[in-house]
């Protein structure tokens, strides 16, 4: 198998994974659901900076959350499995592209319980649906390798989160920032710039995911 | 030894007591006469204090290793 | 000895940096000017307060001009030096402001061979009643700024916000590139960790994000110092207050990760991995923050910038020094705490 279709089996064996046991994902939806609604009941008016905050530290906390289970969750014997039959890169690129698809998918519902409760502040809605694509690929690269980090150690959930939040700090600002201006907040013409530097801080992580992932896995 | 150190301590913070009371008396003014010169001192005495506050716990982990050593002949 | 220079080198450097840091004086100032408001068509006395002046040494020869962009300017028709950190000049302000507001913004000159030239930007405003911008042009170009003086002796600028504390430049900047050079220091060892596992290396990478850490919080403190007598918040939206925070909260875990495991050899290869992770994830805020405080605050300056501005020549001869020393410094700090790390396995491998 050649490392494209070693890829696509990944993500196909991901997915079926995912729809067998259903109770996952739809805890991690109503994560979300009830995270929404805790806010709106404390907030009540949610003008559109806050509601442009809220919005990603929902979507950081649903991400950390839904990504953490990628490692942590696989046991020792299904990796020994994997570490034999498939190519390392493979698999870490398998995984973030599906939590890039599951991200996506929390982001659009977080959008739309959002919007539901506190109404829907974007204006520029093509530009705010490509920070939102950019920030869930952002997030499920960070995540994605971190949780291949704390999945290491014995206590990783509280390792997912020391680990994970520093280190997406810089993606998160872009983003705040980015989807601020596509509510309107903010006047500046640089978007395209931002969204070019956001798409290369991704790439980079990317890049360095792959090179770095081998090394994690060699036990 | 330990009640030495504590001894040491209480007497440290004896001498700092009128400095910190100066300090507070004279507010924020005393860190902004002369330019702010006071400013710069401290700064400088943030920096002092943190090295040597680094060197205490560096010293402290010497001696841990001094006696293991010792414990080992 | 051989092993030694760069240490000596290193408080060599951090000497001389106190030293001349600490001595050179500001150049001369004007920290006040009272009133502060003055009324056009009137003739009027400014009492103004010097910052290291010496306004008595050739008092004569002293010259004050307000003046307003690059081209209009009022000269003091009468200067009486009172001592050297005072004094009084006066102003026949003309009837008519160069401007078609009513209250403008001028900025107060005083040129001495002394002392040279010192400013006061924006430290006086003029309301005039009726508005006639073109004979005020006229009257505010009757007496132009003309052959001001250098000062001669070596002196560091004079800010009025910052006054003495543009000396931190030496003391509190320096920190936060010495923790980047010691960080990258670290990123490498874990490099050639992971290309020859060697657990030497993994010790020297821990050691340098130990003093890295150390380093850090001293930026942080001090930066705080700074800001809270300067800027009046110990907090300010800064490039590198905000990149030192994130690199504490990631070097921080990565000691957290460190200590999660047991065995060494695991602990060290995937230490080596999040620690280039998380430096090639922080560097691009160098690029990020700035460009977000342009949209976040529009307008808002002050900061100390790496800008050409913001740093003179002098500031540089002693400014670059005090980056290597300070790095030397905690290089030296890290070495000894690789080797007492060192010492450490050979016991609890004896």
């Amino acid at each position: 198998m050649n490392l494209f279709s070693q890829i696509l089996y990944l993500l196909h064996k991901e997915i079926t994974l995912e729809w067998r046991q259903r109770y996952a994902i739809s805890g991690i939806l109503l994560y979300v659901l009830s995270t929404v609604f805790i806010v709106y009941i404390s907030f009540q008016n949610i003008g559109p900076q806050v509601w442009n905050v809220l919005f990603w530290i929902i979507m950081l906390f649903a991400s950390v959350n839904a990504v953490m289970k990628s490692f942590v969750q696989e046991s020792g014997y299904r990796q020994l499995y994997y570490f034999q039959l498939l190519h390392p890169i493979a698999i870490i690129l398998s995984k973030m592209i599906y939590n890039a698809l599951l991200l996506l998918v929390l982001g659009v519902l977080t959008f739309t319980s959002l919007a539901f409760i506190a109404g829907n502040p974007v204006q520029h809605a093509a530009e705010f649906a490509l920070v939102l694509f950019l920030g869930s690929t952002g997030f499920s690269i960070t995540f994605t390798f971190v949780s291949a980090i704390a999945a290491k150690a014995d206590n990783s959930s509280t390792l997912m989160a020391v680990l994970s939040f520093p280190v997406v700090i810089p993606v998160l600002l872009l983003l705040v920032n980015l989807s601020a201006h596509s509510i309107g907040l903010l006047g500046g013409t640089e978007m395209g710039d931002k969204i070019m530097l956001l798409a290369a801080v991704d790439m980079i992580l990317v890049a360095l995911g792959l090179v770095l992932f081998p090394f994690l896995w060699r036990d | 030894m330990l009640i030495a150190k504590k001894k040491a301590l209480s007497t440290l913070s004896l001498l700092l007591l009128p400095f910190t009371l100066l300090l507070a008396q004279q507010d924020t003014d005393f860190m902004r006469s002369m330019g702010k010169m006071y400013v710069v001192v401290a700064v400088i005495l943030a920096i002092f204090i943190g090295i040597i506050i680094y060197l205490i716990r560096l010293d402290r982990k010497l001696t841990k290793l001094e006696d293991q050593i010792k414990n080992h002949e | 000895m051989k092993n030694y220079w760069w240490k000596f080198l290193g408080v060599l450097l951090l000497i001389y940096t106190f030293v001349f840091g600490l001595l050179t004086p500001l150049k001369t100032g004007i920290t006040a000017a009272s009133p502060y408001s003055l009324q056009a068509g009137q003739t009027q006395v400014v009492t103004v307060q010097g910052y290291n002046s010496f306004f008595t040494k050739e008092k004569e020869k002293l010259r004050a001009w307000l003046k307003t962009g690059s081209e209009f300017a009022l000269a003091a028709s009468q200067i009486e030096a009172v001592d050297d950190r005072t004094v009084k000049l006066t102003f026949h302000v003309p009837a008519h402001l160069p401007t078609d507001s009513k209250v403008k913004d001028f900025t107060l000159l005083i040129d001495s061979p002394a002392d040279g030239a010192s400013i006061l930007p924006g430290g006086l405003s003029i309301k005039q009643d009726s508005v006639n911008e073109a004979a005020g042009k006229a009257l505010w170009t009757a007496s132009p700024i003309s052959q001001l003086h250098e000062k001669e002796a070596i002196t560091f600028p004079f800010r009025n916000i910052l006054g003495e504390t543009i000396r931190n430049t030496y003391y509190h900047v320096p920190m936060w590139m010495a923790m980047f050079i010691i960080l990258i220091g670290a990123v490498v060892f874990s490099i050639k960790y992971l290309i020859n596992p060697d657990a030497d290396y993994d010790r020297k990478a821990m050691a340098l994000t130990n003093v890295g850490l150390l380093l850090g919080i001293l930026g942080l403190i001090t930066g705080a110092i700074w800001a809270k007598n300067t800027w009046g918040k110990y907090w300010s939206w800064d490039v590198k207050q905000n990149m030192t925070a994130i690199a504490l909260l990631i070097y921080s875990a990565y000691f957290v990760l460190r200590a999660s495991f047991e065995d060494p050899e695991k602990k060290a290869r995937i230490s080596a991995v999040f620690n280039i992770f998380a430096f090639a994830s922080i560097v691009p805020l160098i690029y990020i923050i700035p460009k977000l405080t342009d949209s976040l605050h529009p307008g808002a300056g002050g900061n100390i910038a790496f800008g050409s501005q913001d740093l003179d020549n002098t500031m540089r001869m002693i400014f670059y020094p005090a980056i290597i020393g300070w790095a030397l410094l905690g290089l030296w700090i890290g070495e000894v705490i690789l080797r007492t790390a060192r010492i450490r396995e050979r016991i609890l491998d004896a």
